[in-house]
């Protein structure tokens, strides 16, 4: 058979079986189900969400009053009479004697306190609203135009705001062109009927239009509205939207790991092995019918929601590594519960990897490390570049590549039907890939291979520590990377010591170590070319990717690193292993930390 | 039934758990989430209130200001965070898109108290975190400015809303709602559904991987067997929401009526797993379990958000102190549903414990 038939034969049979599995007693359940959530989101529509009821004490003197508060069920109000209030007044987050508002000086009060102004302006508004003359009740109406600009890490390197602090007296000049505007006119170009019509609109508008506006692209009305409605732009909206596309596709990695998995439960893949069919066709053709259903979902919800088909395209990287995350979980958990442990972690982490980033789109450029952001840069009706999708979907095609490659090389009997515990099994892995007769050749390319990882897990990082503030943040990001360098070049190196404890030898170690920063090097240079200058080159990027600058200092490092976590592993056996790690981390932070204080005096 | 054996089958699940890491994979998970959320909230308020962090002493954000005159410019001087530049329009736009100003209003010449509304064009950044900061300040001013058009209109106007008169607040946006409101209960529920999933490969292992004969010829019914297992997973709702409860307790958020908070949890807990159990014994294979369970999850979650004082409201007002002692009937009703779902369970397990002994 060839491959291309083989894997076509495997694909059919898997969407048979599961099918068959799933399908004569879940279908029924799950399509009551479907009618009953339906039911229950029109429920809790009309009735809407009451998480935060009651959450605020609110003491008044007066009925008339309290029937602003009315409409809002975070606060219970108490009507009682002024002394009695006053008397109780720490009983309450806020107190309105006489129409003057009195709020607890803590967090709650001041929340509080928020809260109630909002739900003033509503009021309002409200009352202004039944005005017949429209433009004395509203007087002033904003048109909110919005200017794209994006800024790099310098704006926070010197712990600078985001935005600009500025001086008083002089006002700033731009240092940039500055293209003539026309002042916009001062007529309204809407009529007054389309502002009554909106005015009616708002107060009975639902939390979820905000989001289906974004993707209708809103009409003229938009723009123009009441001071009272300028409520603050919250950059989340398209996030939500990115939400409804990763959510299935995590739904359907789950189905793709668990049919792995139950190939290994009860040795039930032994006759699949003992076909002629190649282990590559196997892995790749039960992938394919998820891969097909994931991408058959996310078309979906693009018609649905009248995005642009392009969105697909980032989203291709994203499923590929929900599914080879799931083929190696699936291939290496010991029991369901693992399972289920390890997939929740993968998600959370993947998740907030895929998200973070995305809260800063069009504001900063670390969120064009996720292909999400492009998502949302399209929906926004900006498009991207292939540059910038090159940037951001490289480490998801390599990282799937490398994990599809692994998991096929070790879909063998010996491998799927062992139950050792999820590290060694890990080890095995990795082992797997490190020839006999070629062990130092294998371990220049392992380290190579795990460059992709280690970006993915440094730019993690770099997520979650670029937006404290500065000395700390580079601290922090320096120690954190440095020990995932040092952990990704020992794995080769410890898969070997534990297969074979003969090879560790003074001579093979200083072998390996410097084969193992050479491959290390090496793949640092191929993948950089594909990441984001603008990274590279801020003083974040500095601390990542140090062997821009001068090639063998680092080349010393690396060997340096593998030679000291190797150096214990030859001394005192397995158990050292990670006392070898800390050392060596602790040594490359403190190279890495000298080097930025000499970039930074 | 015997205690006994229901509590040496729980000792082996939480020993089998132990002993495979598998809880190592939890407690990373907690801290994982610990840490991301208090780095975004560190974040966010640095960006936010540049206040909250030290050595900002005060900060002002620059607003360019086109065009004709007009009271809002007495407004802008009232606020003493914003600092007002006369500026050319082009001049302003472009200082804009480089963050040298924040925001730039431009103001038509229409006078106050014209027939025609006043049409203010107000430029921010698009999508910006900072922006939703001088939103809210301009805003405020946009406020002032209103209201004193509407004096001056006020003798074409019918009806006045009630006055109330506000205190100073200190400005910048706080999350107090946020973290009260929304993060608590649902990191307090969330050991409930992760029990809830654990409670589903506990049963249908047991069945995949036909280890069901070798446990039904031990002394232990099927009954106990299962309750052992339930029983394990119950244990860690408590200690896992009780550790998240320490945890926000670190990140300084002080929660109120913890032990009560953890009760609640507990009896949703123990729902959600009951549920998770039924749904396991009745389709004894996994994939189909937890995709009808976690559907089943979807369904369960939106009726009780939609009911008023339901276990996660009352979460949040135990949290802030506001609840009173109106949350204990519930939480027995809640413990009561609960009991009935156990006895359900026990009642399909005798059966299946009968068809598999037989």
């Amino acid at each position: 058979m060839s491959l291309a038939s083989s894997i076509r034969t495997i694909a059919v049979w898997e969407m048979n079986r599961s099918m068959t599995t799933m399908g004569r007693s879940v279908l029924p359940l799950a399509a009551g189900l479907l009618v009953l959530l339906v039911l229950v989101t029109a429920f809790a529509a009309q009735s809407g969400v009451h998480m935060q009821d009651g959450m605020y004490r609110i003491g008044i003197d007066d009925p008339e009053i309290a029937r602003i508060v009315a409409p809002d069920s975070r606060f219970t109000p108490y009507l009682d009479s002024g002394a009695a209030l006053w008397e109780n007044r720490f009983a309450y987050d806020i107190v309105i004697l006489q129409g003057e508002v009195y709020a607890a000086d803590t967090d709650k009060g001041r929340a509080a306190l928020k809260t109630l102004e909002r739900d003033y302006e509503g009021y309002v508004s409200y009352v202004a609203a039944g005005e017949p003359d429209l433009f004395a009740a509203y007087p002033l109406w904003i048109d909110l135009e919005y200017v794209k600009s994006e800024i790099d890490f310098l704006a926070t390197q010197s712990g600078q705001q985001v935005g600009a602090p500025a001086e008083a007296g002089r006002p700033p000049v731009p240092s940039g062109p500055v293209e003539a505007v026309t002042p916009p006119a001062s007529a309204m170009p809407v009529s007054e009927e389309t502002l009554r019509e909106h005015l009616a609109d708002t107060g009975s508008s639902h939390a979820l239009e905000r989001y289906t506006g974004v993707i209708s692209g809103g009409s003229t009305m938009e723009q123009f509205r009441t001071p009272s409605e300028l409520s603050a732009p919250l950059p989340f909206d398209a996030i939500i939207l990115v939400f409804v596309f990763i959510f299935p596709l995590y739904f359907t990695s789950q189905f793709f790991m668990m049919s792995v998995m139950n190939e290994r439960v009860g040795r039930a893949g032994e006759a699949l092995l003992s076909t002629p069919v190649r282990p590559a066709a196997i892995v790749v053709g039960k992938a394919l019918p998820y891969f097909t259903i994931m991408i058959l979902i996310a078309a979906a919800i693009t018609l649905f929601a009248g995005a642009p088909m392009t969105i697909l395209l980032p989203l291709v990287p994203v499923i590929l590594f929900f599914l080879a995350n799931a083929l190696i979980i699936g291939m290496t958990s010991r029991s369901f519960k693992e399972l289920s442990f390890v997939s929740i972690f993968f998600s959370t982490l993947a998740t907030s990897y895929l998200f973070f980033p995305t809260v800063f789109a069009n504001t900063h450029v670390i969120s064009i490390i996720s292909p999400l952001t492009l998502v949302v840069l399209d929906i926004q009706g900006d498009g991207f570049t292939a540059m910038e999708y090159v940037y951001s979907t490289v480490l998801f095609f390599a990282t799937s590549i490398i994990l599809f490659y692994v998991g096929i090389t070790n879909f063998r009997e010996e491998r799927l039907f062992s139950q050792k515990p999820l590290a060694s099994r890990l080890a095995d892995f990795i082992s797997a890939g490190i020839g006999r007769d070629h062990p130092h050749l294998s371990l220049f390319l392992l380290a190579g291979f795990t460059i992709p990882f280690v970006f993915m897990a440094q730019m993690l990082t770099l997520v979650l520590f670029f937006n404290i503030p500065m000395p700390l943040s580079l601290v922090l990001l320096t120690v954190s990377a440095a020990f995932i360098e040092e952990f990704a070049k020992s794995i080769g190196l410890y898969a070997v010591a534990r297969e074979r404890p003969g090879f560790l030898t003074p001579k093979n170690l200083l072998l390996g170590a410097v084969a193992i920063g050479f491959g290390f090097l090496a793949g640092e240079k191929l993948l950089l070319f594909a990441t984001l200058a603008q990274i590279t080159e801020s003083i974040f990027g500095s601390v990542l990717f140090l062997s821009l600058q001068v090639l063998w200092m680092p080349l010393l490092l690396h060997i340096a690193g593998v030679l000291i976590t190797g150096g214990f592993l030859l001394l005192w056996g397995r158990r050292a292993y990670l006392s070898g790690l800390v050392v060596a981390s602790v040594v490359h932070s403190l190279y890495n930390l000298y080097f930025l204080m000499g970039a930074l005096l | 039934m015997k205690r006994r054996n229901i509590g040496l089958i729980a000792k082996k699940e939480l020993l089998g758990l132990s002993s495979e890491k598998t809880i190592v994979f939890a407690i990373l998970l907690q801290v994982f989430i610990a840490m991301f959320s208090s780095f975004l909230m560190v974040g966010l308020t640095a960006m936010y209130d540049p206040e909250a962090i030290e050595g900002y002493s005060t900060i002002a954000y620059g607003v360019g200001y086109a065009g004709a005159d007009s009271a809002l410019i007495d407004e802008f001087e009232k606020q003493d965070d914003l600092i007002l530049h006369r500026m050319d329009l082009s001049q302003a736009l472009a200082a804009l898109r480089e963050r040298r100003v924040s925001a730039v209003v431009y103001v038509p010449d229409t006078p106050p108290d014209a027939e025609e509304p006043v049409m203010v064009t107000l430029y921010l950044i698009q999508n910006d975190l900072q922006s939703s900061v001088i939103n809210v300040k301009v805003k405020e001013v946009l406020q002032g400015y209103e209201k004193e058009l509407r004096e001056v209109r006020a003798g074409r106007m019918t009806t006045f809303p009630v006055s109330l008169n506000f205190p100073e607040s200190g400005g910048g946006e706080n999350f107090f709602e946020f973290v009260y409101g929304l993060l608590i209960p649902l990191l307090v529920l969330l050991p409930a559904i992760v029990s809830a999933a654990l409670i589903i490969d506990l049963i249908t292992e047991e069945y995949q991987r036909r280890t069901l004969e070798t446990l039904m010829s031990t002394p232990v019914t099927f009954a106990e067997m299962v309750w052992g297992k339930v029983a394990a997973c119950e244990i860690l709702v408590p200690v896992q929401a009780g550790a998240w409860l320490l945890l926000l307790g670190f990140n300084g958020i002080a929660v109120d009526n913890a032990a009560a908070i953890l009760l609640h949890a507990s009896a949703g807990g123990l729902f959600l797993i009951l549920l998770g159990a039924l749904v396991a014994l009745h389709y004894r294979e996994r994939t189909s379990a937890q995709f009808i369970f976690s559907t089943a999850l979807v369904v369960v979650f939106l009726l009780v958000m939609a009911i008023p004082y339901n276990p996660l409201n009352l979460m949040v007002r135990l949290a802030v102190d506001t609840a009173g002692p109106v949350h204990w009937p519930i939480l027995a009703l809640v413990a009561g549903v609960a009991a009935l779902l156990g006895w359900a369970v026990t009642a399909y397990a005798r059966r299946v414990g009968e068809g598999v002994t037989a």
